[in-house]
């Protein structure tokens, strides 16, 4: 699947705290700083937070800006809300979901499984959610570019994803704790940046957001 | 008066009397080389020698039947004791997937690929080449300026929301969503009913089960293949599916494994058992040596039966040698009665073989007949029975009237164990014969329920799990593997698509989209897509393609789209793309859709279409496709209607050859009606019963019962014989206690084919145990009471 690295991305905005410890040139180091990642999201149990995106597209006139919020709690339960300029977004419950949109203003549900594209975004989400380096390593070579604060870089392993996307770049907020910036970077130059803001870790979530 | 003899014979016999030692080296020799070439004949176990090759094109059908998806693949159904974790499931789907490719079962399958992205992507570009006359209809009414807007909006939601990421190209290259008229041609391909796609693996509807499909290399004829790759596919199936899962492996190969290991059993159970039985019986009623000569004949001709099979035609069909059991039963007759002769002696053993030489010669020239005419079958298989029984009784004579006679000493005093069996003429005639009378009429009666039955399935052993099996699996993914199948036929695939496309045209009006499978509306040929590129171009030309053009700007604009956003999906409007291929579909990801409905042979390309095997559908769909060049429809419903017929036709054919061949023959020998009828005596009862038995518990004439029926009509026929040339006072009284220890022997060869567990020679050994069964009491006990004048 072609578009998967890029969905990838979209999971940026889970949890993935402390990088502080990272050698970014270091093998042993990145080892050390994914460990360190994984421990530290293992502890995570919700987040919540505002993000803006902005769409670098060569099919848009200027630059596009949205704005929504997600919510996440472990283990399997995501919502990414949009709020503008456009209302829309979707819930995923363990293997259930459901979607809106402001124009249609219906709801609809669906099984993760039987959408081949919710399943990738899924895959992808909770993958990051649960900071499973594990799998993400084996689909990208990460580099870290930072340390105060974390910055990695993510370049696809297969041949055919590389094809279309250059690299994703991670950053992560100060005290490390959650992921304050994706950007997407394509072969033919677009790119996609989401700015995450007042996040909250580990608050109480409404059992009806999802 | 003296006795009608054969002189030949005596004076054979004299001459071979010199240098018996070398008869006896030669006729040693010559069965232990037809025992060697016996052994190294190869067993065919391939149903299709029991297919007409008359042209009739019954075996291309069945052949055809053979092309079916699904037919050539094993089809594995991996499933969950609950459901509710697809996840899991589909996890072991994958880890089975893996075990069975590294076991090399074959090419394994356990989804469609690239189904979300490559393949949507292709069908959105193809669409030029795919679109009809209605689907322009609707693309009119989906490019109106409201829907133009209304659907911009729907991409530039889709593009800001995360599956948007994986959307981008699509949206530039199909900003309103047009690609849906292709989708809706995948109604077509449901090949699977109860199949969904659950993280891109195929999944019941239940969620409980995953369906796994192995293109195999093992030929499902060739058993050993199929023992090796069954072996291979268990070991993979115990080593990777986990608790709480259980894996269902259906395919022909594991039909294949269990017929042939039947069979061998049975071959295996059935010549030992009637080898004990027919000693048994030689012990207890021959109480001599001697009897030890006369085992030995049907044991020859065994050997040298199938060594002349295997030398002639290389190999031996398994239904032939399993009939060998009978033949090994049969086969004694002429040597008994020679036997018992000798052992009476008196005379000069010359002389006597050449007295016991008529009526012997007379019955194997009625069995002979009975034989010759199954050669003008047209089935390989009934033919090859028919050689293989003509050469067993050929050595039988000469074995039983050249070789016999020296081995058999005299009695003493001529005292015969047993001799003084006169059943017949002991019983009161009146009841014998008003007993009989009823049997044949409440035989006659129930005989007219016999059912033919040609469903080749029918004589296939299909144990209890596999039966269950196929209905878990029928059950969990609905009817896959019964539908008829319509082949579009050409020397290339163009030619081929050429042809499917008409069918498709003609039939899809007639059939729900559910119930009717065809490639055309996704890979139509390229003279089809050329006139669609056309129609799409006429479509687009005259202006609509600029007023587009313009909706799209407009709206476009007022959402923040560049000018060049849409400019990939502009171009395909008036410039098409090439056509669609098998090789770009493949691409996409549909190579498994391509590889069950394309099937490729030498010079020939044929592309399936799968409609209901029914015949409210069949019947009318016969008719508009009738006499369509290159089309061919079957079914295993028509199939088996035709094989019936096709049986029927060929049983009636041997009814009257057979009736006619040995009528004459025992007319030219008996000439005296009431003779003539006196012998068809045991006949016409043995069929009459076997029949009237059939009817009686609903037991199915098939294909292998003709051949059945004419060993019955061979063995009663000798029975009728022997016990009339006895009234005439041409044959001594030991011909009655020859015809009951043959009979008897005959039973114990039959008896044991019975208790086989393969259909086919359970079939064969019940249906000749009737009527033989009901042959024996006719010749002893009723020729006898109808004719009370002749007691000897």
């Amino acid at each position: 699947m072609r578009a998967l690295p890029i969905l990838l991305a979209c999971a940026l905005f889970a949890a993935a705290p402390g990088a502080r410890a990272a050698e970014p040139s270091s093998g042993s180091g990145q080892a050390a700083l994914f460990s360190s990642l994984e421990r530290s999201a293992g502890g995570v149990t919700t987040l919540s937070s505002d993000f803006v995106q902005e769409k670098h597209l060569s099919m848009f006139k200027t630059v596009v800006s949205s704005k929504g919020r997600f919510y996440f709690a472990r283990p399997d339960r995501l919502r990414w809300e949009l709020t503008a300029p456009v209302a829309s977004g979707f819930v995923l419950n363990g293997e259930k979901g459901r979607r809106w949109h402001q124009r249609t203003g219906r709801t609809e549900s669906f099984q993760i499984g039987q959408e081949p594209v919710m399943k990738l975004v899924s895959d992808q989400l909770f993958a990051w959610a649960r900071a499973d380096f594990g799998w993400l390593r084996r689909e990208y070579r990460i580099t870290v570019q930072g340390e105060a604060p974390a910055l990695l870089r993510l370049e696809p392993r297969s041949a055919a994803t590389a094809g279309f996307l250059s690299h994703l770049l991670i950053g992560f907020s100060a005290d490390g704790r959650y992921v304050k910036s994706v950007e997407v970077h394509e072969k033919d130059g677009d790119f996609t940046r989401i700015r995450f803001v007042n996040t909250a870790v580990d608050k109480p979530l409404k059992a009806d957001l999802f | 008066m003296p006795t009608p003899s054969f002189t030949l014979f005596a004076t054979l016999y004299r001459h071979l009397a010199r240098h018996r030692k070398a008869l006896y080296a030669v006729t040693a020799l010559f069965v232990a080389a037809s025992c060697l070439a016996a052994s190294r004949a190869h067993i065919e176990e391939d149903i299709v020698s029991m297919l007409p090759d008359d042209g009739s094109n019954v075996d291309r059908d069945f052949r055809l039947l053979q092309l079916a998806p699904f037919t050539r693949s094993m089809v594995i159904t991996l499933k969950a004791k609950d459901a509710g974790d697809p996840a899991a499931l589909t996890a072991a789907a994958d880890r089975l997937a893996q075990a069975l490719t590294q076991a090399d079962a074959g090419r394994v399958t356990t989804g469609l690929t690239e189904l979300s992205g490559g393949f949507l992507g292709w069908l959105g570009s193809m669409l030029p080449n795919l679109v009809t006359g209605p689907d322009l209809n609707r693309l009119a009414a989906a490019t109106s300026p409201a829907e133009v807007q209304g659907r911009l909006r729907q991409s530039y939601q889709r593009l800001l929301s995360p599956e948007g990421w994986a959307l981008k190209e699509s949206i530039q290259s199909d900003p309103l969503s047009l690609s849906a008229l292709g989708l809706e041609k995948m109604r077509f391909l449901n090949m699977i009913p109860n199949m969904r796609l659950v993280n891109n693996h195929f999944v019941s509807a239940d969620g409980r089960s995953a369906l796994l499909l192995v293109q195999t290399k093992a030929a499902m004829t060739d058993s050993a293949a199929c023992r090796e790759l069954m072996a291979r596919v268990d070991r993979a199936v115990a080593a990777s599916v986990p608790a709480g899962m259980r894996a269902t492996v259906l395919s022909g190969h594991r039909y294949t494994l269990l017929n042939a290991e039947t069979i061998k059993r049975d071959l295996y159970v059935v010549l030992t058992l009637s080898g004990v039985a027919v000693l048994a019986i030689y012990l207890y009623f021959l109480r001599s040596w001697s009897a030890f000569f006369v085992f030995l004949v049907p044991s020859s001709i065994l050997a040298i039966a199938s060594g002349a099979i295997a030398l002639s035609q290389g190999s031996v069909f398994a239904v032939t040698l399993g009939f060998g059991g009978v033949l090994l039963g049969m086969a004694d007759e002429y040597a008994m009665l020679i036997y018992f002769y000798c052992r009476q002696g008196g005379r000069d053993p010359g002389t006597i073989t050449a007295e016991v030489a008529r009526p012997v010669l007379f019955g194997a020239a009625a069995t002979m007949v009975s034989f010759g005419v199954m050669l003008m079958s047209n089935l390989p298989g009934q033919r090859q029975l028919a050689v293989y029984s003509m050469i067993g009784i050929v050595s039988a004579l000469f074995i039983s009237l050249v070789v016999l006679p020296h081995l058999i000493k005299p009695a003493p005093q001529g005292k015969l164990a047993l001799g003084n069996i006169n059943l017949g003429w002991r019983l009161p005639r009146r009841a014998v014969i008003g007993v009989w009378l009823a049997v044949l009429a409440l035989s006659s009666w129930q005989a007219t329920k016999v059912r033919f039955n040609g469903d080749l399935r029918a004589i296939n052993l299909i144990s209890p799990e596999l039966r269950q099996a196929e209905e878990e699996l029928a059950s969990t993914w609905g009817n896959m593997r019964g539908k008829a199948l319509i082949f579009a036929e050409g020397p290339d695939l163009e030619s081929a698509l050429l042809v499917n496309d008409r069918i498709f045209r003609r039939i899809s009006g007639r059939l729900a989209a559910g119930e009717l499978v065809s490639l055309a509306p996704l890979l139509p040929s390229e003279l089809t897509q050329k006139e669609n590129r056309a129609r799409w171009s006429a479509f687009w030309g005259d202006g609509r393609a600029e007023r587009l053009a313009g909706e799209l700007a407009r709206g476009g604009d007022a959402l923040g789209f560049s000018g060049t956003a849409f400019a990939p999906f502009l171009a395909t409007l008036t410039h098409p793309p090439p056509p669609a291929s098998a090789a770009g579909l493949r691409e996409a990801g549909m190579g498994e859709l391509l590889d069950s409905l394309i099937v490729r042979s030498p010079g020939t390309v044929r592309v399936l279409t799968l409609v209901p095997d029914t015949p409210q559908v069949l019947a009318p769909l016969s008719r508009e496709l009738k006499g369509m060049p290159g089309v061919h429809l079957v079914s295993q419903s028509r199939f088996g209607d035709t094989m019936g017929d096709a049986i029927i036709r060929d049983f009636s054919r041997y009814m009257e050859l057979t009736s006619l061949f040995v009528l004459l023959l025992v007319i030219a020998l008996f000439r005296r009606p009431a003779r003539i009828a006196l012998v068809l005596v045991p006949v016409v009862t043995g069929l009459v019963c076997m029949f009237g038995v059939m009817g009686l518990t609903g037991l199915e004439f098939n294909i292998f019962n003709i051949a059945a029926t004419i060993l019955v009509i061979g063995i009663c026929v000798d029975y009728g014989i022997f016990m009339v040339l006895r009234l005439a006072g041409d044959a001594d009284p030991a011909a009655t206690i020859s015809v009951l220890v043959s009979g008897l022997t005959t039973l114990a060869g039959l008896g044991a084919l019975a208790l086989a567990h393969h259909p086919t020679m359970q079939s064969i050994g019940i249906t000749v145990l009737l009527g033989v069964g009901a042959g024996i009491p006719a010749a002893l006990l009723v020729i006898p009471a109808l004719s009370p004048g002749e007691r000897p």
